[in-house]
Order: structure tokens, then sequence, then C-alpha cells
């Protein structure tokens, strides 16, 4: 384990190596930090940017059928789109953090409009994630344990083939088996009346079709952080003593992957973000992939905006921790 | 479909005959997929039985779809297009990646501003990604989502290559060649370039394989084809509903697009080299 090489060294007795340590840790994730956020400042100019240069606005497009220029230009007015765009964006920005995500073009306060779907698409998102992550440990080990046997064999080329299927593919073949044929499970999502599903079931189709590609991909990814782990010495050097495989690969190669396990997992939080919304359109689930779709319709930039912020802050908090694993297994190695 | 042809020149690695299986069953379905038209037994857009007519019903072997349009024959038409502008948007991207990742390790400014682009393309969701694009672009279709696809896909790509351009730029023929005084385009083209095959073809079969997902998705979102167009993606979307009274109409392409996917993936990642394949797991 990597803890050993800590503890030996506080018995040591010698405080300024932990103590320098620990700073060094905290300027590095102070310096993580700052650049993360930098990012996605960043990302949000541009995408506020790419919805400007656009033809047309959300006053034009939610426009009533038949009404005036004058009209027009008046909700315009209304919705603040006569500013530059540069002092939009840095009022929307600064009220932010506060929680305020803007105004629709509809005259509704986005957050209010968010409020609803969004827990359900996190509850979704976030099942999805921690079965992805359970999954995909557990066959990557499983196929590490023995490397190039039948089983290694098979989840290669399982989760190979699994990554590569869009969710909507998944969501048609579940639907087809668990609904049509054996009908198991409901083939929409029944919603109650606090506008949350009815009930488990109802999430079992959704989360397997985001599960399936996002197991596949991180089952390649903790395959192949183990197998570079088996080629270190030491991991080698536990092997020639004759532990028991079960014991090498957890206690002596799973620690050296976890940054490689970390970044991949970060990376598949967008992936399942990005498929919930397609996921959600096919069950008829109340997230924000139906928010996101009027959206579109009404060119209404606060409600996009709002929805790329969510999903771009959770993103960097998850690439944020895989930041600090990487730090921790790192800073404790040099 | 080149890079099955290429990826195995004796020159990059050796050839191993048994390492092309993988590719037969993608090469099979894209051939299919693009002569596809030619074997429709009916027009995509004219109704030939009932709305959601049974297999086998007025010479539909597939059904009806939800205006009583044969499935099968528009199942034949619906691949060449998706394909088609897959592999446009996977021959654009590696072309851009390949340009700029030679430039990104001679330059360590364009270097970092590369790193710092995929950095961030990384927080947004390409479904997002795709619907922001399709609003900047209302009447785009099939090129709006293909521009998308181009835009978030290049950034990895350039990582790839930069990473795989890394080790060459401080090799000694490269060093040597800078001494001697010759230019920046020199050095990434006839210098780093031709030493990069492995690494591009590998990324071409990458990008397919991401382009198809991104475009069947944009698809089926009905952010590209219109309506009478006959989509795979879209053919799911507007059949979904219908899908208790004939599933193949929802069923055969899904598993069209389905076994396209996995069978570019899976040629794809036979025919990739590892560190190709490693990289492209970042």
């Amino acid at each position: 384990m990597t803890g050993s090489g800590a503890l030996e060294d506080t018995t040591r007795s010698v405080p300024e190596p932990a103590v320098r340590r620990a700073v060094g840790l905290a300027a590095r994730l102070a310096a993580v930090l700052a650049k993360r956020v930098a990012l996605l400042v960043v990302l949000l100019a541009v995408v506020f940017a790419a919805i400007e240069l656009l033809p047309g606005d959300a006053a034009s497009a939610t426009s009533e059928r038949g009404e005036g220029a004058a009209g027009v230009a008046a909700r315009r007015r209304l919705l603040g789109l006569d500013r530059p765009v540069w002092e939009r964006f840095r009022d929307w920005l600064t009220a932010l953090p506060t929680g305020d995500l803007g105004t629709s073009a509809r005259g509704e306060r986005v957050s209010d409009l968010l409020s609803a779907p969004l827990p359900n698409t996190l509850l979704l998102g976030s099942t999805a994630f921690v079965l992805t992550v359970l999954a995909a440990l557990a066959l990557g080990t499983w196929a590490a344990a023995r490397p190039k046997g039948v089983v290694d064999r098979v989840v290669d080329l399982t989760s190979t083939a699994a990554f590569a299927l869009p969710e909507f593919v998944v969501a048609v073949g579940l639907l087809l088996v668990l609904s049509l044929w054996t009908g198991w499970l409901p083939a929409a999502t029944v919603t109650g009346a606090d506008g949350t599903p009815a009930g488990w079931h109802m999430l079992v189709m959704p989360v397997l079709a985001l599960t399936v590609p996002q197991t596949g991909w991180n089952t390649r990814i903790v395959r192949g952080a183990l197998a570079d782990q088996a080629a270190t010495p030491h991991v080698a050097a536990a092997r020639l003593d004759g532990l028991p495989t079960r014991q090498v690969l957890l206690r002596h190669a799973l620690p050296g992957a976890w940054p490689a396990i970390a970044t991949g997992v970060a990376t598949s939080t967008g992936m399942l973000l990005g498929g919930t919304v397609v996921v959600e359109t096919l069950f008829n689930y109340p997230g924000i992939g139906t928010v996101l779709a009027g959206a579109v319709a009404d060119r209404d930039t606060p409600v996009i905006a709002a929805v790329v912020a969510c999903s771009a802050a959770l993103i960097t908090v998850v690439l944020l921790l895989a930041d600090l694993i990487r730090a921790r297994t790192l800073g404790v190695r040099a | 479909m080149s890079t099955t042809a290429k990826a195995a020149r004796p020159r990059t690695r050796r050839p191993r005959p048994r390492a092309l299986v993988p590719a037969v069953p993608a090469l099979l379905l894209v051939l299919l997929a693009l002569t596809g038209p030619l074997l429709a037994a009916h027009p995509v857009d004219r109704p030939v039985t009932a709305p959601y007519g049974e297999a086998g019903t007025g010479g539909a072997p597939l059904g009806g779809d939800q205006l009583g349009r044969d499935v099968l024959s528009r199942l034949l038409h619906g691949g060449s297009a998706l394909i088609g502008s897959a592999l446009a948007v996977a021959a654009v991207v590696t072309f851009l990646a390949t340009l700029l990742g030679c430039f990104a390790v001679l330059g360590p400014r364009l270097g970092r501003l590369v790193e710092r682009a995929a950095d961030t393309a990384i927080l947004l969701p390409s479904v997002l990604g795709i619907m922001l694009l399709a609003l900047a672009w209302p009447g785009g279709g099939r090129l709006a989502v293909s521009a998308a696809a181009v835009v978030l896909g290049t950034p990895y790509a350039v990582r790839i290559v930069a990473g795989a351009a890394a080790p060459l730029a401080a090799t000694g023929f490269v060093e040597a060649a800078t001494a001697s005084g010759e230019r920046l385009a020199h050095l990434a083209l006839r210098e780093i370039l031709p030493n990069l095959r492995a690494t591009v073809l590998a990324l071409f079969g990458l990008r397919f394989v991401d382009a198809v997902y991104v475009i069947a998705m944009a698809g089926f979102l009905q952010l590209g084809p219109r309506p009478p167009e006959a989509d795979w993606a879209l053919m799911i979307r507007e059949n979904g509903p219908g899908i208790l009274l004939n599933p193949w109409a929802v069923l055969a392409p899904g598993l069209a697009i389905g076994l396209l996917a996995v069978g570019v993936n899976l040629a794809a990642n036979a025919l990739a080299p590892a560190t190709v394949r490693r990289a492209a797991l970042r």
C-alpha cells in the first residue's frame, strides 16, 4: 500500500517533510483549482459568444405570430439584448455564484425552470455513474487476474464493442427485451404528482442504457492501467514472492493505477451527462433533456448557457477530484 | 475503409493477415450500406402498406413505418449519408489534427494552446455542443452536425498526434534539420509527418467511430437530417411511438447503427498500434 511510506515518515518524528509535503500539496491543488476555474470561465465565454454570433435571437424566436417589429424590439430591450454582449456576460457571470442563472426568453427565472428537472437528471446520472465505476472495477480486475485468459479476451471484446454503442441504441434493445417481450418494465417513465419518476423501476432502463457504453469505456481503462502496473518492478516482485493473484492485484497493482482510473472515470462524466439528454428523450424521463430541447427551439441563450454552466461545473468538480487523487498518489510516492 | 486497406502496410508494421479479420464485418456492412440504395425495392417516401404495417404485408418484408413506407427500403437508403458524413468528418479531423499536432510539438506556444483547448473542450458534452451549433445554424442540417463533430473532435485528436510526435521532435534527424536552419513547415511536414503514418491511420479509424456516434446522436435528436430523409437514427426517433405495432421499424435501424458502430470500432481497435489506443483512452 502507498500508506506504508507515509507511516514510516511520521514515526521518524521529524515533522518537516510531512508539513512541507502538505504545503506543497495545498499549493499544487490551489494552482489546479485556479486553472480549472479559468477553463470553466473561458468555456462559458465561448458559449455565450457562439450563441451571440448566431443569426436571430431569443426575442424574435419567441415572438407571437403577427407581432410587429416594434413589439419584438420592445422585448429585446426588456430582455436586455440591446446591450453589448460582454456587458451581459459579465453581469451573468457575476450573478452565477449567488445561484442566479438569469431570466429565460419567456421571462421565467432559469433557476426555477431547472429546479425540478435537474435533480431528476442528477439522480439518473449519478446512479449510472456509481454503477459504471463498480462494474468497470470488477470487470477490469477480473480480466487482469488472468492476462490473455478467456475472461480477459471476452471482457476486452465486449467492452470494446459496448463503448462504441450510442446510448439510444442500447435503450432500444432494452425496450424490446425488458418491455415488449417480457413485459417486466413500462416503456415510458410515469411521473408522480411531484414531478419525479413514480418508482425506482422507472429508472432501471434509462440507467442501464447509460451504464452499458460507459462501462465499456471504463473497463478498458481499468484493464489498461492494471496492465501498466503489472509491468512495474514492485508488482513483479510481489508476484515473484508468490503472493496470491488477488492480493497482488488489490494491494500492489490497484493503488498505482488509481490516477489513470480516476482520469478515465472523470472523462466519462461528460459522456454520461450528454447521454442523459438522449436517454431522457427516449423514455420520456422528466429531466433537463426536455427543457433543453425547448430552449434550443426558442434560441433561449440563458437557459442553454445555464445548462452548459451546470454540467461544466459538475465536470470541473469531478476533474478536480481526479486531480486530487493523482496529487495524493504521486505526492506520497515522491 | 481506407484504414483497413492501408494500416497493414508492411512499412508501418509486419503484415499479419489475421489482424485484418476483425475489419471484415465492418467492411461488408459499409459496402452494403453504400450500395443499399441500388438494392431497395421501393422509393423512400411512398407508402406501400398501412402505417406500422406488420412485416410481410404489401411487399414490405420488415413492415411499414409511421406513414406505411417500406422499412427495408428506407433502411437500405439510410446508411450511405450517415457513413458518408462520418467518413468526411473523420478525414477532416484527422487532417487538421495531423497538421496542428506536428506544429504543436515544434512550437511550445501552440502546444500549450492545444492543451488548453482540449482541457476546455472536455467540459462541454458533445450533445450540448451539437445543440449549440444546430441553434447557431438553423437550416444547417447534416452540414451543421458535421461541422460540430469536427469542432468537438479536433482538440482530442491533436493531443493524440502531439503525443506521438513529441518523441520525434527530440530525435537526432529533426535536431539536425533544425540546426541546418530548416523552416518550421519543412520540419513539420517533411521530417515529422512521414514518421506518423501509423498514428494518423489509427487516428482516422478512431475518429470514424466517434463521428458515427456523434452524427447518429444528432440524427436521433432531430438536429441533423430532415424528416422525409431515411436516416437510421431519425427512423428510430420517428417510429418510437409505434414500437408495439411494428418493432422492426425501430429494431432494424437500431441494429444497423449498433452493428456499424461496433464493427468499425473493433476494426479500428484491432488495426491501431497499442500506443495510439492507449493515448486515445486518456
